[in-house]
Order: structure tokens, then sequence, then C-alpha cells
């Protein structure tokens, strides 16, 4: 019994000329809560019906629990899962919903009555049981759905974006309603999203999709960290990272802000600089550029900046605490300058990582 | 102002003469069932008279001796028999046929679709006579066997119409959902989505059953005495003696609508959902 519950290698998916899956691999291990992230239109949907078994495979291998599944049907892959959309049944009741899948799979009432209660207890929706669907509100209808996918005794679930349109707060309830379900039943969870900031509050290994393959895979702060691609920079995180052009001369970047000591083996004049929003220190130093401030967003604890040089725009965030740089972008204008080891350094052709920024020249 | 004008009062006078004239155009409409159901009920000797009689001590006593007559509880039977045979086959053959356009679409489904829908272009009255000798040829001609899959066949495009135009309202998801964990396709299709396009069926079950029940053609032509209805008993038995047996149509005719009235009336609720071919969606 290995100890990965899903090996994808190699999944190839197209529909006509258009390649949704382009040999994509990844691997989610037992008793992991694994997410995987990617913008929509990258192939997201597809990855999650060709692992579920709704759409058959071009070619490649999804490994489940050390068997090759890809052509068994959707029924025989033991996988729980819970759909994006609600899709729980009008004509049930949220009990007979919960225990559908147990019933289908014959288990007894014993065992149904005890996978119901504890599912029901793990999504507090034990007061809901005796109502029909459309009597629910949105939130509680995706709770009735993800108990459903839960009610499923086995070991690998795959939940598809399920928090999709509900409202801020209840988001968060229902993150953290599902790491504690996760931790609590020591399953194998696979969770896709196009939301960042619900792959950073949920994941402990993060895969980045994009165009059709898994571009990164790795603990969430690594991935975070040290993204190894433009599109991995870009799809985790928020606000989104900026991505500058510049030039590369042996050891030295020129960007619009300043020129930066790197430490790279490329030699391709032509690369690109990524640096995340909290890449940069609000205040006039010696290598601060003054800038025009176009928008403050409030995000609560802190401040979206958007801030232009030279018809560039650029992103940081600001601490709500931090009131002397918030009394200083209020004027709208302000000295902001870039910290150089923030800057991760791209191919721009490859859009592979190639280096990283070690200081102001 | 402009609030009250919403707000139905019992007094107000423009309402009151558009309630008043809706009952009238409702009754002006009703008045030849009144008639025939009344006549039904009136002692012979008021039928056919000048002035017509409005008050009279009703009489089972037409009733009673229509169905006195040979022959007409059998119309009945045979009636009930093809009728509710023809439909609840066409229906079921309708839901299979719809599920699979809708869900698996066949190369070609909308072309496919007008040709199903095409075989009622063309008048009934075109078919009678090689469907008379078809069921001669297939010794067919009076038998139920014969009845029900003529009819069946005659019901299957539109419902087929009716019910795909449900199951495209219904989310696919449900489907998928129910594969992965572990249902079979007919499980599927009767436990999980037959539910759910509950007035389609109704829709579908009325208006075919409205069809056959009324259908006369090719009940006269097709069916014989172990099979004619009771369009054909009417139709036969009204001239019975020279004259117009105007107390047997009466009651023929009032005992013929009632089975419908029932139905339609029990179903009322779905039938306005099913008139609008599901194009008015439940949220998943």
């Amino acid at each position: 019994m290995a100890d990965l519950a899903l090996k994808v290698s190699g999944l190839t998916k197209s529909y006509g000329n258009k390649v949704v899956l382009d040999d994509l691999s990844f691997t989610a291990s037992m008793n992991d809560f694994s997410v995987i992230c990617g913008k929509p239109g990258n192939g997201k949907s597809v990855l999650v019906r060709t692992i579920m078994g709704l759409e058959p495979v071009d070619s490649g291998s999804i490994i489940v629990r050390g068997q090759d599944v890809a052509k068994a049907s959707a029924g025989e892959r033991n996988i729980g899962y819970v759909p994006q959309s609600f899709a729980l049944y009008p004509h049930y009741s949220v009990l007979e919903n919960i225990e559908y899948p147990l019933v289908l799979s014959k288990a007894s009432d014993a065992t149904k009555k005890e996978s119901v209660e504890r599912v029901a207890e793990l999504l507090r929706i034990k007061d809901l049981l005796g109502k029909k669907p459309e009597q629910l509100s949105g939130g509680q209808k995706q709770r009735v759905a993800i108990a459903r996918g839960l009610a499923k005794a086995t070991d690998v679930y795959v939940l598809d974006d399920p928090l999709v349109g509900l409202d801020f707060k209840l988001r968060e309830r229902l993150i953290d309603d599902l790491r504690k379900t996760q931790e609590e039943l020591k399953v194998s969870f696979v969770y896709m999203t196009s939301d960042p900031l619900e792959a950073l509050s949920l994941a402990k290994t993060v895969m980045i999709l994009a165009q059709g393959k898994i571009v990164q895979q790795d603990s969430l702060d690594l991935v975070y960290d040290e993204p190894n691609s433009i599109a991995s920079m870009n799809s985790l995180g928020f606000p989104e990272a900026n991505i500058l052009p510049a030039e590369l001369s042996g050891t030295t970047i020129k960007t619009i802000l300043g020129s930066i000591k790197v430490k790279t083996d490329s030699s391709s004049s032509k690369v690109v600089a990524g640096i995340r929003p909290e890449g940069f220190v609000v205040g006039k130093d010696a290598n601060s550029f003054n800038c025009k401030v176009s928008l403050m967003e409030n995000l609560g604890s802190e401040f979206a900046v958007y801030f232009t040089i030279d018809n560039t725009d650029l992103v940081t965030v600001v601490s709500r605490t931090d009131a002397q740089a918030l009394s200083k972008l209020q004027a709208g204008s302000v000295d902001i300058s870039v910290k150089p080891d923030a800057v991760v350094l791209f191919d721009a052709n490859s859009g592979k990582r190639i280096g990283q920024g070690v200081s102001h020249v | 102002m402009a609030e009250t004008i919403f707000k139905p009062k019992r007094k107000s006078g423009p309402i009151k003469f558009a309630t008043l004239g809706a009952w009238g155009i409702s009754i002006l409409f009703f008045l030849p069932v009144a008639w025939i159901i009344s006549t039904a009920f009136k002692p012979k000797g008021s039928i056919v008279v000048s002035p017509p009689v409005f008050f009279f001590k009703p009489t089972l006593s037409n009733i009673t001796e229509a169905l006195s007559f040979d022959n007409t509880l059998s119309y009945f039977t045979h009636s009930i028999v093809y009728s509710f045979g023809s439909v609840i086959i066409a229906i079921l053959v309708s839901y299979l046929a719809a599920y699979s356009f809708s869900r698996y679409k066949p190369a070609g489904t909308d072309f496919l679709m007008f040709l199903l829908l095409s075989t009622r272009f063309v008048p009934a009255a075109a078919f009678v006579v090689p469907y008379f000798q078809l069921f001669n040829l297939l010794k067919l001609k009076d038998s139920y066997i014969g009845l029900i899959a003529f009819y069946a066949m005659f019901s299957i495009p539109f419902s087929v119409w009716i019910l795909k135009g449900f199951l495209d309202g219904i989310s696919q998801r449900f489907d998928e959902t129910g594969l992965v964990y572990g249902a079979s396709r007919w499980h599927i299709m009767f436990k999980v989505i037959l539910p759910q396009v509950k007035p389609g069926l109704v829709a579908s079950f009325v208006f075919n059953i409205l069809f056959v029940w009324n259908e006369f053609l090719f009940n006269f032509q097709l069916g014989g005495a172990k099979t004619f209805g009771i369009p054909v008993g009417l139709f036969t038995g009204s001239t019975k003696g020279g004259a117009i047996d105007w107390a047997y149509v009466a009651s023929i005719g009032t005992l013929y609508v009632m089975p419908l009235v029932i139905v339609i009336y029990a179903f009322q609720k779905y039938l306005l959902v099913g008139l609008t071919f599901g194009t008015v969606r439940g949220e998943v």
C-alpha cells in the first residue's frame, strides 16, 4: 500500500485541436490536503472530470491507491466527490441526499446512520437533516453537498471548487471546517480552486495548474517563496504578483525600479522580474522612486495600493497599522523602493525561474 | 393614488367588470359542455323542446338506459385499455429516447428531432388507407396490440419533444454525481432524473391521452367490434332507430368526458409547468 493516494502521470486530453490537458502529472499523498490552484480556463474542470471518470483521457495514467483506473468507470474508482454545483437531488431530503452514496454501496443501516451522524456533526448540519434542499440557503446547500461527498467511506476525496460563489464570511467558516474535517478523517483531499486566497488558507501541498500542466508542486511555503515559473508566481497570491520586463547583463538587471544585482547562471539578456506585492518598502531612501498612487483598496487588515512608475502599473500591500506609510500614500504621491531579495528572475522565453535578486547596485 | 390601483378592492368598478367579463367568457365556452351534461339528466320529454327548459327534475334514467345497451360498457373498456395502454407505453419509450437525445447527443440530434416530429406534418387521413391495408395484411385489425402500437407510435414524437425540453433543463451534474457515487445508468434515469421531470411526464401524458381518447378515424378504420371505443360508439349509437337519440348522445358524452376532467383537474399544477415545455426551470 503506497502512501500515495493519487498519482497522475502524462495525462493528455484534447478537444479537436485544442489541447486542454498537456502531459499533466502530479501526486497527492495520503493524509494530505493538496490544493490544485489554477486560473479559470487552464483545464481545471477537465482535470477533475478525467480523474473522476466522467471524461475519457487521450493518454496517461490515473493511479488511485496504486491501481491504474484510467479505463475504469466512474463508480469503480471509489473516489469521494464534491461537485462544483451543489447538484443536491431536489426530491430527496437532506438526510436522503447525504446517505445516497451509502445506499448505492448497499451499506447497512447502522453504517448509514453512523456515517450520516459523523458528517452532519462535522459540518454542523444536524438540524437540517429533515429539510428539502429547496428550503436551504446557499451556504447550507454547500455544506450538505460536502457532507454527501464525505459520507462515502473512502480515503481519497476530490473537491471541485466547492466554495465558489459563496459569500466571504461563509467561505472563511467552510475553509476552517474543511481543514478540520481533513485532519480528523486522516484522508487525502484533492481540492481544486481558482482562488489563490483559498489555496493559501487550505493547502498543505499546492500544485499550480497553468495551460493544462502542473507547473509546480510542493509545500505551500516553498511554492509561494520560490515560484519556479511566471505562471506559478502569477497563480498564487493576492493581489497578483508584479511582472516586469528587465534586461540582464552579467549579474545585474535593469528595470524601471532601478538596477539590481542578481544571482543567476543565465546569460540571456531578455528576462522578466517578478515581485510579490509585499516586496516593496514605502519611504524615501537611496533606491526609492517617486510614484503616483492610483488606487487604494481596503482589504481589511491591509490595503492593496496600486501605483504607477513610468506608465507601468504595480501593486503593493501596506498594513493597516502602518500609519506613517498610509498618511504618505493618502497624499497621492509616494516614494517606494523594491526589496532586492524579493525579486525573482525568470527567462522571458521559457518563463522558467533563472535567478533571484541580491542587492541594489 | 397609484398604489390603490393595484390593490383589488371588492367594490372597485373596473376590476369588478374585468372579473365579470372573464367569468362571462369562460361560461360562454363552457355552455356546450353544460348543455351536454344537463341534457343527460333531463327527462326525455324536455330534451328537444322550444323554448328550452332550464329547470327540471333531474333523472338518471337516460344514463341507465344508455348503459343498458349491449355495447356501451365494452366501448368504455376498449377506450380505457387502448388509450391508457398506448400512452403509458409511449411515455416510457419517449422518456428513454428523450434521455438519450438529451444526454448522449448523437450526431445530428437536432435533425433527428425534426425528423421525428415530421411524422405529424401530414394529415392523419392520408394514412388511413395504407394503414388499413397494412393492418389487414399483418392481421392486426380489431386487435388491442395493433391499436396500442398505432396510438403509441402517434404519441411518441410529441412526447419526446416535451420530455427532451425538460431533460435539457436538468443539469447533467445530477447524472455525473450519481455515476461517481456508483449508480448505474438505469438507476440515474429512473431514480434520480425521472422524479425531476414529473411535470413533463404529466404534460405529455395529458396531451396524448386527450388525443387518443378523442381519436375517431383510426379506431373506426383499424378497430372492430372487439376494440371500438366510445367515439365510434357515440357515432354509431346516436342514430339508432333513424332519428338522433339526444338522450344517448348526452348520457354517453357526459360519462365520456368525466375521466379526462378528473385527470386534468388532478394534474392541473403540473400541466401549467408542462405547457411551458420545461422552459421555466428551477435552480440546480
